[in-house]
């Protein structure tokens, strides 16, 4: 008999390809007609062109954009490093403090620290115990000099929401461009840029479905934010981000994208509960806790640590049955310990010990309750192994 | 999230599915010792506890908290230490784990912990020894 595929629930790390993505993007990898280069002025190069504007029309509608204000990328990390280098840069002489979070993805926080190596001054605010960055810390850290500050929307590693809306409107209020990176929470909650007032915001494929290797960057066309180019070539996207447009992969992005927008009215509420399903199930393997605020959240992400429990060998004992990541990292050589984790004031015992659980689109009642059993017996089984005094030590 | 996963040898995922010697030592003659060493910061706690009798290690159980090499080492050493004579036992150190499971080198802090935990366990067996 087969053995049964591990029941996946790192949604937030990438949600596995939405089969009516992969049929439209397999229609244009085999439509010969469709894969000429949709810059070229001939018939075929201005079908494949048409397909993006379709793909940047559905992308656009995600967020409440025009289309004319998406820049299409790689992916998040790109947008995100377009939005933070490109605004940075290209802000005017004098404004050179950024402010952002210690919680911020990779991506985000390396961008932060490229412009400290050029000169600029990074403000790094620290979230609360529950994960938030408040918008007091923005107003009070803001200064004359602040050319930039970007924000995660949902945390990759806590789903906890940050409040962007009254971000983007002291920032609009104050002149100051506001990045906003929401490769977690595009397609998983409501976001209308056109409301908020958000000068950039960041997004990818893969988290909702979509294809890997594609992402966009919104960019505000009024007041539109100064932004210098990372990359130099032909004159793609408005000049900001060179390079022949994909078409199959931007099909895919939009489809994803149409695909969860419809969503939105369900979609939300569904994963809300399956995930409040879930952390009623894991309370049979207290004590536990849970990293981050409940709420406001991405619905999907699930962050939990339970006592006693070293986060590597717990992943050893789910390998093969559930699909998760560790909160410290530690199932990789390099052991590093989650720095969202560590800024929300968890001890290094305590991320050890935690796991990021997130559901998405596929995930049903059946896998949490099943998922939630292989847990509770993979904990109970490393814990039976404590040393006496363990179980209260490490938290 | 990100990094090079950690492989794990065949024998480091056998001993830690089966993880033998987290019994508890079944009642009958001889003494029982213990050795403990802990050192959360380097990911690993460990406790042995011994059963000896004419000069030889009869059983050998621990407890542990840390990673898959650490309780698969842990498990291993029980195996290895049982039947031993305690004048040889020290002959079993974290190299000699290392080697036996195939643990890469970033493991080797925590594997020392291990050993550290041994010692203690060899110490206090040598004690009741010569008394």
């Amino acid at each position: 008999m087969a053995e049964a595929a591990p029941i996946f629930l790192d949604y937030a790390a990438s949600a596995p390809l939405d089969p009516r993505v992969a049929a439209i993007m397999v229609e244009f990898l085999n439509n010969y007609a469709l894969q000429a280069n949709p810059s070229s002025a001939h018939a075929p190069g201005r079908a494949a062109a048409a397909r993006i504007a379709t793909a940047r029309s559905q992308v656009a509608a995600l967020i409440g954009a025009p289309p004319d204000s998406i820049v299409f990328t790689s992916g998040a990390t790109e947008s995100v490093n377009l939005a933070i280098l490109g605004a940075a840069r290209a802000a005017g002489p004098g404004l050179r403090h950024v402010i952002t979070s210690r919680i911020e993805h990779h991506a985000g926080r390396e961008a932060c620290r490229q412009l400290e190596r050029e000169g600029f001054e990074v403000t790094w605010l620290r979230p609360g115990r529950e994960g938030f960055v408040e918008t007091r810390q923005i107003v009070e850290a803001l200064r004359p000099d602040t050319a930039l500050v970007s924000l995660m929307h949902a945390n990759n590693e806590t789903g906890v929401l940050n409040d962007v809306d009254a971000v983007a409107a002291l920032c609009r209020k104050r002149g100051v461009v506001f990045h906003v990176d929401a490769a977690q929470s595009a397609g998983k909650v409501p976001i209308d840029v056109a409301a908020s007032g958000i000068a950039l915001l960041s997004y990818c494929a893969h988290k909702l479905g979509g294809p890997k290797g594609v992402g966009a960057l919104y960019v505000c066309r009024r007041p539109r934010p100064p932004l210098q180019r990372l990359l130099f070539g032909g004159g793609h996207e408005g000049g900001l981000r060179p390079g022949t447009l994909a078409t199959h992969q931007l099909a895919g992005f939009g489809a994803a994208c149409e695909l969860a927008r419809s969503a939105l009215v369900t979609e939300p509420a569904r994963v809300r509960a399956l995930r409040e399903r879930l952390w009623l199930a894991l309370q049979a393997a207290a004590p536990l806790w849970r990293n981050g605020a409940p709420e406001p959240s991405a619905p999907g992400i699930l962050n939990v640590g339970f006592a006693g429990v070293e986060g590597e060998s717990l992943l050893l004992e789910l390998d093969g049955r559930l699909a998760v990541a560790s909160g410290a990292a530690c199932s990789s050589a390099t052991a590093e310990p989650s720095a969202v984790l560590r800024a929300l004031g968890c001890s290094d015992l305590a991320i050890q010990a935690s796991l990021r659980l997130s559901l998405g689109r596929e995930t049903t009642a059946m896998d949490v309750d099943r998922a939630a059993g292989i847990l509770v017996a993979a904990v109970r089984r490393l814990r039976a192994a404590l040393p006496a005094g363990a179980l209260e030590r490490i938290t | 999230m990100s990094g090079d996963p950690i492989r794990y040898s065949p024998r480091v995922r056998d001993l830690f599915t089966r993880l033998p010697g987290t019994q508890a030592i079944a009642p009958g003659g001889g003494t029982v010792v213990a050795g403990e060493a802990m050192a959360l910061e380097r990911g690993a706690w460990v406790r042995f506890e011994a059963l000896i009798d004419h000069g030889r290690f009869i059983e050998c159980v621990f407890r542990a908290w840390g990673c898959p090499h650490v309780l698969a080492a842990s498990a291993w050493a029980c195996s290895e230490i049982r039947g031993l004579a305690i004048d040889a036992a020290g002959a079993i150190n974290a190299r000699r784990v290392a080697e036996a499971l195939d643990a890469p080198a970033e493991k080797m802090g925590r594997l020392l912990v291990v050993e550290d935990a041994m010692q203690a366990l060899f110490a206090e067996a040598r004690a009741v020894q010569s008394r």
